[in-house]
């Protein structure tokens, strides 16, 4: 079944094909050229200057911490301020990953990310270009819902949250983080809501009219178009996961199914004096797929600016 | 595709008033399905939210009535809790106290954050630069702790700095309960900055460059190009992220919980999640912990409710949805 | 055709949203299991504390091959007590677990925990009541029943520096003091400020109940709470002066509260760089001075007292309980008396422990390797300390609430006074 007029059901009117281009941002008025190379370069000059400082600013405890990794306890203790190890040591890593089993928390921490990311990005996009797009009924109610639900302390919930996990069995499960992680995010789906929103109607008016149904809008259409979307939402979703640590912590009992924020603790007792170069060395290894995760997502947003918005087709 | 995708944007939405009518009965078929669509999109999600999100709370609302510390019997003690939250003196220092992060940190860290995503967009050298600003947040807590409690010592870097620039003695940051909550704001500020930026930037990708490439072409200088285009466009998203950045500040508690010890001085860095994890697993007072949690519930509410009330001002749609 | 069509989309939408959850349902841990010969065990601790916990359950498995153990452990001390309360409250909790020394008063008044003593009693029993320091029960024992026994301890003792004495021109050295019974408080003072003239810092405390407590003790004054567990600390003028000259020596700096240092540039590296004279710890301080190189510069001393005599002090402990609702009550026992008697005890302690057992007949573990010089002090101290009183652990949240009332004394920011008259209110507050 084909549908002739798309516009009864966005409710929008096709755009006038207007040759000055319309610009969609409103209060903009065309101005003359401006000149001035110079001037620009002492500016680019600047904001490097400026963006280098905060950078170190931003970047300088992650270093530390490498640092710190490299350092022996009796340095740790003695000198606690230097900046450089001395002596360099690497025992601190081959200690760390000896002490708790880190390969198998290691594969537990990533299957359990991979799977909430993939149903994240799936099931939040799906709703947020539902509430985005798709006049339904009780829309806005559901929407609010959703937006009150990300208000709730998560802190505030353990305890029936537990009780509810122990009702279905899935204490002492990897189910307990991947099922509700996967099918209740709703910051995703309010972040995909937004990014719908930012992207023109004329993209699915045209399938409409062409009489694609709204599964193949979403799917070819949409999702597509929701690269740099997808991309940030993979990176947050995936640290939050990968960083989760109160709940996974009550919820798993078995250690061969713990995942790895639950081994860091480990390094830091009750009493006496942490050995945080170990720390730090067990800290450095658990980041090392988020800093994956990162550079491919990043360069996801980033390379998709050629590729960006509408010129994606 | 058709042509009418092809890179040009249409102007503002135009009301669905003005639509040209169709066949009735047509509609209203395609209506009813497309909203059955609608609820198989958001099928997933509404059912995971129920079960796992909403019923816990209710539970927790539940208990709020309640006189229990999760060992023994519970009894039913109606608005006790909720009389004697809002009579505890801690309770109200924790929501001042939660008030102030989110009034300082939510402007200073979004304003940033665009500032930055729109000087990064441009360079080549973005990736490297981002990578930079995004170094806090894989960083570990224990690190983070470790460094700005440093930082923030009367003899540390930073306040030494202070001393020396202001000729002032040098601030114990953390000791001190008027600076302890600044020093909370400020990392704060400094861990969520990298996140943001990521989001702003994915936004800015979302931005067609034919928009930017023409605006360029008439001559918008660097300033108006971000005032005119970029910022209006960019506005669904930073819309997003002031309602969720608020939101998160309203849940302000791992910052305090890794870098001050029980509080900070004088509960001066209370937070009103740390007053609920608090009262529920410190006390063992899960009643009054579950009523201070329906508090903080109702005040975000409020204050998201202000915010979509705003946004009609200042934020950009593509459509009128909203 | 086009309804086949959005039909068979809409199947896939489903679909590929559950897929994932019920394609999962197989990879399920499920719970610990629940009969007569499974005994599960929960305790937080250090990797290398975790690991000898599994030693400790082989060599047990071994000694009892009808009889399964499983520990449950949670690193960070903090958590453990909010997952434990998470699975009391849905009756998931292990059969055996350990309770923090603040939590164990609301556990027992709780009825959760078995009652032990005629178990202790019986024959099978290797940890009969009168085998533990009686100081060392606390909050675990309760009109004569007991309803824990104490893990190990950890007595706090004042770890000394000879290096920074010296450095401050301090010639006497405290240990031998204390063994002619001249360690006195007006000597410690004394150091103190030698330590303070010479730049440096006389001692360093955490800021917890055993601190303020055993200040008192120390003093030879009465215990802060009476007989009926009411605070009446704030009405003896002689606590309050007491408590007042240990506010002193923290407002001028010559003591100073260690968990307001920096996490990992603390009272760990100040001591250990020779820039304290006193730093008072347990046993666990062992690894600390070892790992930086010079242990003989340092030894340790009880409390210092009026009169040079020796006085009960503040002893850390943790507390290993059955949970009253076990299925595998014989089996949870034999593993708890096992766990508790002084050979499992010293299982646990020996080489490198960090603790001092709590019960008879394990003390060569601290003795045996001849360190620190005066290693005894710390055998003398657990025999006649006491742990957190029972009408401030029965309170959760009482005894930090307390500590934070002193941080302000410390700080400069209330007298002993307010102090102690807060601290009677905070206790008063949470005793209706």
């Amino acid at each position: 079944m084909s549908l002739t007029n798309p516009s009864l059901v966005d409710g929008t009117q096709l755009p006038p094909t207007d040759s000055t281009i319309a610009l969609s941002a409103p209060g903009y008025r065309p101005r003359a050229p401006r000149t001035g190379k110079g001037k620009r370069r002492l500016s680019q000059t600047l904001l490097h200057a400026l963006l280098v400082v905060g950078g170190l600013a931003m970047v300088f405890p992650f270093l530390w911490m490498l640092l710190t990794s490299f350092k022996t306890l009796p340095q740790l203790l003695k000198d606690p301020l230097s900046v450089l190890p001395q002596p360099w040591t690497f025992d601190n890593y081959a200690d760390a990953w000896n002490a708790v089993p880190f390969g198998q928390a290691y594969l537990n921490s990533l299957y359990i990310a991979a799977l909430v990311v993939a149903g994240t990005l799936l099931t939040a996009s799906m709703a947020g270009y539902a509430f985005a797009r798709i006049r339904f009924r009780g829309a806005r109610v559901l929407f609010i819902l959703f937006l009150a639900t990300q208000m709730i302390p998560k802190q505030v919930t353990l305890i029936p949250f537990y009780l509810l996990m122990t009702q279905l069995g899935w204490v002492d499960s990897h189910l307990a983080l991947i099922v509700p992680g996967l099918l209740a995010n709703p910051f995703a789906v309010f972040l995909m809501r937004q990014f719908v929103l930012s992207l023109p109607k004329e993209l699915e008016e045209a399938a409409i009219v062409d009489g694609a149904g709204r599964w193949r809008i979403f799917w070819s259409i949409i999702l597509p178009n929701l690269k740099p979307g997808l991309a940030a939402l993979s990176i947050i979703v995936a640290l939050d996961v990968w960083n989760a640590f109160l709940f996974p912590l009550v919820l798993l009992n078995t250690p061969d199914l713990f995942t790895v924020p639950l081994l860091l603790s480990a390094f830091q007792g009750q009493f006496g004096s942490v050995n945080y170069g170990l720390v730090m060395a067990a800290s450095a290894i658990s980041t090392i797929p988020m800093l994956i995760v990162f550079v491919i997502g990043q360069r996801r947003i980033l390379n998709s600016m050629a590729a960006s918005g509408l010129g994606g087709r | 595709m058709s042509d009418l995708a092809t890179g040009e944007r249409m102007p503002q939405a135009l009301p669905a008033a003005s639509a040209p009518p169709a066949t009735p009965r047509r509609e209203s078929a395609w209506r009813r399905r497309d909203r059955r669509w609608g609820y198989l999109f958001i099928g997933p999600q509404l059912i995971g939210m129920t079960v796992f999100v909403v019923l816990p709370f209710a539970a927790s609302l539940v208990l709020a009535f309640a006189s229990w510390d999760g060992l023994s019997d519970l009894s039913w003690v109606g608005f006790e809790n909720f009389t004697a939250q809002f009579q505890d003196e801690l309770l109200w220092r924790s929501i001042v106290n939660t008030l102030i992060i989110a009034v300082v940190t939510v402007p200073i860290g979004l304003g940033l954050a665009v500032v930055i995503a729109v000087a990064l967009e441009r360079l080549k050298t973005r990736a490297l630069y981002l990578v930079l600003f995004f170094a806090p947040v894989v960083t570990s807590t224990v690190a983070v702790a470790m460094i700005w409690q440093q930082m923030f010592r009367a003899d540390g870097v930073l306040s030494t700095t202070i001393a020396n620039v202001f000729g002032i003695d040098p601030p114990d940051w953390l000791g001190d309960p008027k600076l302890a909550l600044l020093a909370v704001c400020i990392v704060t500020i400094w861990s969520s900055l990298g996140l943001n930026v990521v989001i702003f930037l994915a936004g800015l990708q979302n931005i067609s460059p034919s928009v930017i490439e023409a605006a360029r072409i008439d001559g918008a200088g660097a300033w108006r190009l971000f005032r005119s285009i970029r910022l209006p466009l960019l506005s669904p998203i930073v819309f997003f992220s002031s309602v969720v950045a608020f939101i998160s500040s309203l849940q302000t508690f791992d910052t305090v919980y890794v870098l001050v010890s029980n509080a900070g001085p004088d509960n001066a860095t209370r937070t009103i999640v740390y007053h609920i994890y608090d009262l529920g697993f410190g006390k063992f007072q899960i009643g009054p912990s579950s009523a201070a949690s329906v508090i903080l519930l109702l005040l975000t509410l409020v204050i998201t409710a202000i915010q979509f009330g705003a946004q009609k001002k200042f934020v950009h749609y593509e459509d009128d949805a909203a | 055709m086009a309804r086949a069509n959005s039909k068979m989309r809409r199947l896939l939408a489903i679909g590929a949203a559950s897929a994932l959850a019920i394609g999962l349902a197989a990879c399920s841990g499920g719970g610990g299991a629940k009969d007569a010969n499974t005994v599960v065990w929960s305790t937080w601790g250090t990797a290398e504390e975790l690991t000898r916990y599994q030693d400790f359950n082989k060599e047990f498995m071994k000694r009892h091959p009808d009889i399964t153990v499983k520990l449950q452990p949670v690193a960070s001390y903090e958590e453990y007590h909010s997952k434990l309360l998470a699975q009391l409250a849905s009756n998931t909790a292990p059969d055996v677990f350990y309770v923090g020394d603040d939590k164990m008063g609301q556990f027992v008044d709780s009825g959760r925990l078995m009652p032990l003593k005629k178990l202790m009693e019986s024959k099978d029993s290797q940890t009969k009541p009168d085998d533990f320091f009686p100081g060392l029960f606390g909050a675990a024992e309760q009109d004569g029943e007991y309803y824990g026994a104490p893990n190990d301890s950890n007595p706090d003792v004042l770890w000394y520096d000879k290096t920074a004495l010296a450095a401050a021109g301090i010639t006497e050295d405290p240990a031998a003091l204390a063994e002619q019974g001249e360690w006195t408080t007006e000597k410690y003072l004394e150091m103190n400020a030698k330590l303070k003239d010479a730049g440096l810092t006389g001692s360093m405390f955490w800021n917890y109940w055993a601190t303020h407590w055993s200040w008192l003790s120390s003093q030879g004054l009465p215990a802060p709470y009476d007989e009926s567990g009411a605070f009446t600390a704030n009405s003896d003028p002689a606590s309050v002066a007491a408590i007042g000259e240990l506010g002193s020596q923290f407002q001028d700096g010559t003591f100073v509260v260690a968990d307001t240092l920096p996490d990992g540039a603390g009272a760990d590296s100040i001591f250990v760089t020779h820039k304290a004279g006193f730093f008072v710890q347990g046993r666990y301080t062992i690894g600390t001075v070892q790992t930086a190189g010079e242990p003989d510069a340092y030894d340790i001393v009880r409390w210092p007292t009026p009169d040079g005599q020796a006085a009960p002090t503040g002893v850390a402990v943790s507390f290993l309980a059955i949970n009253g609702k076990t299925q595998a009550k014989d089996a949870a026992f034999t593993f708890w008396t096992e766990f508790l008697s002084a050979e499992g005890q010293t299982f646990r302690l020996e080489g490198g422990g960090n603790a001092v057992p709590s019960i008879k007949g394990a003390d060569d573990v601290v003795l045996e390797d001849g360190y620190p010089a005066h290693a005894q002090t710390f055998l003398d101290m657990r025999d006649i300390g006491f742990t957190n009183y029972a009408a401030e652990a029965r309170v959760p949240g009482l005894s930090t609430g307390i500590s934070d009332e002193f941080l302000k004394l410390y700080q400069g920011k209330a007298d002993a006074q307010q102090t102690l008259d807060a601290a009677a209110a905070l206790a008063e507050k949470s005793g209706k």
